[in-house]
C-alpha cells in the first residue's frame, strides 16, 4: 500500500514537472488558433471553439514576419559559425601550443567571461558606432563571437585528448594546423555541437543588443518584432500567440534534435 | 561556471615532452595566428569597452560634448541616489524570490529524477529543459496574458476557488513576484540538470551502507546526500544570484518597470539612464559599481570550485 502511495505520489510530482515546464508554451501555441477576443476569455477554455489556421497562414504570408525569421536564422547560423572558429582556434592553441605571455593572455581571457554585458553595453555601443557597424547584420553576429566561457569549456575538452595520437602525426612531421584540422577537429563533434547550439540560441533569443543597434525594419530581429507586435497591436492577441509560437517553434526543435549533446553540456558546465 | 572535462575518448596525462629550439618557434608562430581572431575581437569589443567605461566613469561625457574630468562625483552620485539604492534593494527581493525557488526546484527534481524509471527519468530531463530555450521576450508575452485581469488563466483559476479577481501586474504588491515567475521557469532547467548531475555522482554504495545500519529515507537525506550536495547548491545559489541579479528583458517588457517603478531592477534602472540620460558617465559608473561586486562574487566562487576539483583530483 505503501508503496502504490509513493509510486502515486512520485509520478504525481513528475506530471507537475511536465505540466509547469510545457503548459505555458502549449497553451501559446494552441491560443495561436483562436480569434483575438478568445484568447483571453472568460470562462477559461484551453482549447479554441473552432480551430482557424487564418493566425498562422496570416503570419506565414507577411513578408516583414518572414523576414525577421530568415534574417535572425541566417544571422544566427553565421554567428554560430564565427564563435566557433574563433573560439576552437583559440582553444586549441591554449590547450595545446606552447608560446610567449601565454599565462597572461589566458587570464585575460578567463576574467572577460566575468564581465556582465550591461557593464560594457554603452562603451560597445560607442564602438559599434565608430567603426560604421550600426544597421548592419554584422553589428550582431561579430562583436560577441568571441566568448571566455566557450573558449574555456573547448580547452578543457581539448586537454582531455590523448596526446599519443598527436605524437604520431608529430613524428610523421603534421604541424599545429594539420594536428588541429586533421586530430582535433573530427573529435570535436560533441563539443561543437554544444557550442554551436549555444551560440545559436544566445543569437536568436537576444534582445536588447538588436534594439540598441539595428533601427532598420529589414533587419529586425525576430524578439524585436515580437516586442514591437506587442506594443503596437496588442488587441490581436491570437496573432500574437501565433507569431510567439512561430518564433519559439525553430529553438524548441533545434533543441529536441540535440538534446543529448545539450543536456549532457548543460551537466559538463556545472560543476561535478 | 566550472567547467569539467567533457568524456573524450581516453584519458591522458596532460604533460608531454617539448620539441625544442625550431619546434617551439614554429608553434608560436602557429599559436599566434590561431590566437588572433579571438584576441583581437575580445579586445575590440570587451577589453576595450571595459577601460573606457571605467575612464568615462571619471568624466561628464555625453555624445556631443568634450569630457570633463570630475573624480569620482559621479561614483558618489550614484551611491547617494535613492532611486539606485531602491533598484539595488528590490533587485535583492527579486533575487530572494527567485534564487531559493530554483534551488529548490531543481533539488526536488533531481530527486525524482533519481526515483523514477529510466523512461520516464529521459522525457523529464528534456521537458524540464525547454523552458531554458525560450527567449525572456517570449516568456514574458505569454506570462503577461497568464496574468490578464480579465480572462486571464490565473484569475480564472484563482477564482474556482473562491478568490476575487488580481491585476497581477498591475498592482505594487503582486508586480514583482509575477515577474518572478517567469525568471523561475527560464532558470529551473539548467539548475535542475546541474542538480541531478550532483546527486548521481554521490556513489550508490553510501545509501546500501546506510541501508544495511537501518537507516530511513530522512536520515538519508540529512546525513548524506545533503553534505555532500553542499558545493552543488552552494554553487547554484551564487551563480543564481548572479543571474537573477542581471534580468532586464523580463521587466522591461511586462510592465516597463511599472507600476511606480515596483519593477525597475538594477539592469532596468541602468538601461533607462542609458537610453535617456544626455551624460552617461552616471549610468556607467552605476553599472560598473553593481556589477565590480557582482563579477568579483564570481570569479571567487569559481577558483573555489576549481582549487577544490584539483584537490579532489
Amino acid at each position: 500500500m505503501t508503496r502504490l502511495l509513493g509510486w502515486i505520489l512520485r509520478y504525481g510530482i513528475a506530471a507537475l514537472f511536465v505540466v509547469a515546464a510545457v503548459f505555458p508554451l502549449a497553451w501559446m501555441a494552441v491560443a495561436g488558433f483562436k480569434a483575438k477576443t478568445e484568447v483571453v476569455a472568460t470562462p477559461f477554455q484551453f482549447f479554441p471553439e473552432v480551430w482557424r489556421w487564418d493566425n498562422y497562414t496570416q503570419l506565414l504570408a507577411d513578408e516583414s514576419f518572414l523576414r525577421s525569421l530568415g534574417v535572425t536564422f541566417a544571422g544566427a547560423v553565421l554567428f554560430a559559425a564565427l564563435s566557433l572558429t574563433v573560439n576552437a582556434l583559440g582553444a586549441y592553441a591554449f590547450a595545446r601550443l606552447d608560446f610567449a605571455f601565454k599565462r597572461i593572455l589566458w587570464v585575460v581571457v578567463i576574467t572577460t567571461m566575468f564581465i556582465p554585458g550591461i557593464a560594457i553595453m554603452l562603451t560597445s555601443f560607442v564602438v559599434v558606432t565608430q567603426l560604421g557597424m550600426l544597421d548592419t547584420l554584422a553589428v550582431l553576429v561579430i562583436p560577441g563571437a568571441a566568448s571566455g566561457m566557450q573558449v574555456f569549456f573547448l580547452r578543457q575538452y581539448y586537454l582531455g585528448v590523448p596526446v599519443a595520437l598527436e605524437e604520431a602525426a608529430q613524428l610523421d612531421g603534421a604541424g599545429p594546423w594539420r594536428i588541429f584540422t586533421r586530430i582535433f577537429v573530427p573529435l570535436s563533434k560533441g563539443a561543437f555541437v554544444v557550442v554551436g547550439a549555444t551560440s545559436f540560441l544566445a543569437f536568436w533569443n537576444a534582445y536588447v543588443w538588436p534594439v540598441l543597434t539595428i533601427t532598420d525594419p529589414e533587419l529586425f530581429q525576430v524578439q524585436q518584432y515580437l516586442a514591437t507586435f506587442r506594443s503596437d497591436r496588442a488587441s490581436e492577441m491570437g496573432l500574437l500567440m501565433a507569431g510567439s509560437t512561430l518564433a519559439a517553434l525553430p529553438v524548441i526543435v533545434l533543441f529536441l534534435i540535440f538534446q543529448r549533446q545539450i543536456i549532457a553540456g548543460v551537466r559538463i558546465t556545472g560543476l561535478k | 561556471m566550472a567547467v569539467t572535462t567533457l568524456r573524450a575518448p581516453a584519458r591522458d596525462t596532460r604533460s608531454r615532452g617539448r620539441p625544442a629550439g625550431r619546434g617551439r618557434r614554429r608553434e608560436t608562430k602557429a599559436a599566434l595566428i590561431m590566437l588572433a581572431p579571438l584576441l583581437i575581437l575580445l579586445g575590440i569589443f570587451v577589453i576595450w569597452p571595459l577601460l573606457h567605461a571605467v575612464y568615462i566613469s571619471f568624466y561628464t561625457w555625453s555624445f556631443y560634448e568634450a569630457p570633463v574630468f570630475v573624480g569620482l562625483e559621479n561614483y558618489l552620485t550614484v551611491l547617494t541616489d535613492q532611486e539606485f539604492v531602491d533598484s539595488v534593494v528590490r533587485g535583492l527581493a527579486f533575487t530572494a524570490m527567485v534564487v531559493p525557488a530554483q534551488v529548490a526546484v531543481a533539488f526536488l527534481f533531481a530527486n525524482l529524477v533519481k526515483s523514477v524509471s529510466r523512461k520516464t527519468a529521459a522525457v523529464l530531463k528534456v521537458t524540464i529543459y525547454i523552458p531554458a530555450v525560450i527567449s525572456e521576450v517570449i516568456a514574458a508575452i505569454v506570462f503577461s496574458l497568464i496574468y490578464a485581469y480579465r480572462g486571464g488563466i490565473l484569475n480564472w483559476f484563482l477564482g474556482l476557488l473562491g478568490r476575487e479577481d488580481t491585476a497581477w501586474l498591475g498592482e505594487t504588491s503582486t508586480a514583482l513576484p509575477a515577474v518572478a515567475v517567469p525568471a523561475i521557469w527560464i532558470g529551473m532547467g539548467v539548475a535542475s540538470l546541474i542538480m541531478l548531475a550532483g546527486l548521481l555522482d554521490i556513489p550508490e554504495a553510501y545509501y546500501e551502507c546506510a541501508s544495511l545500519d537501518g537507516a530511513g529515507p530522512w536520515t538519508k537525506m540529512f546525513k548524506i546526500t545533503l553534505p555532500l550536495m553542499k558545493n552543488i547548491i552552494l554553487f547554484l545559489l551564487v551563480t543564481g544570484f548572479a543571474a537573477s541579479l542581471q534580468f532586464l528583458v523580463l521587466p522591461l517588457i511586462m510592465t516597463q518597470g511599472g507600476p511606480v517603478d515596483s519593477t525597475t531592477l538594477p539592469n532596468l534602472f541602468i538601461f533607462r539612464h542609458f537610453t535617456n540620460d544626455l551624460y552617461i558617465g552616471y549610468s556607467i559608473a552605476a553599472a560598473l559599481l553593481l556589477f565590480a561586486v557582482l563579477g568579483a562574487v564570481s570569479a571567487l566562487i569559481f577558483r573555489l570550485v576549481r582549487s577544490e576539483k584539483a584537490v579532489d583530483g
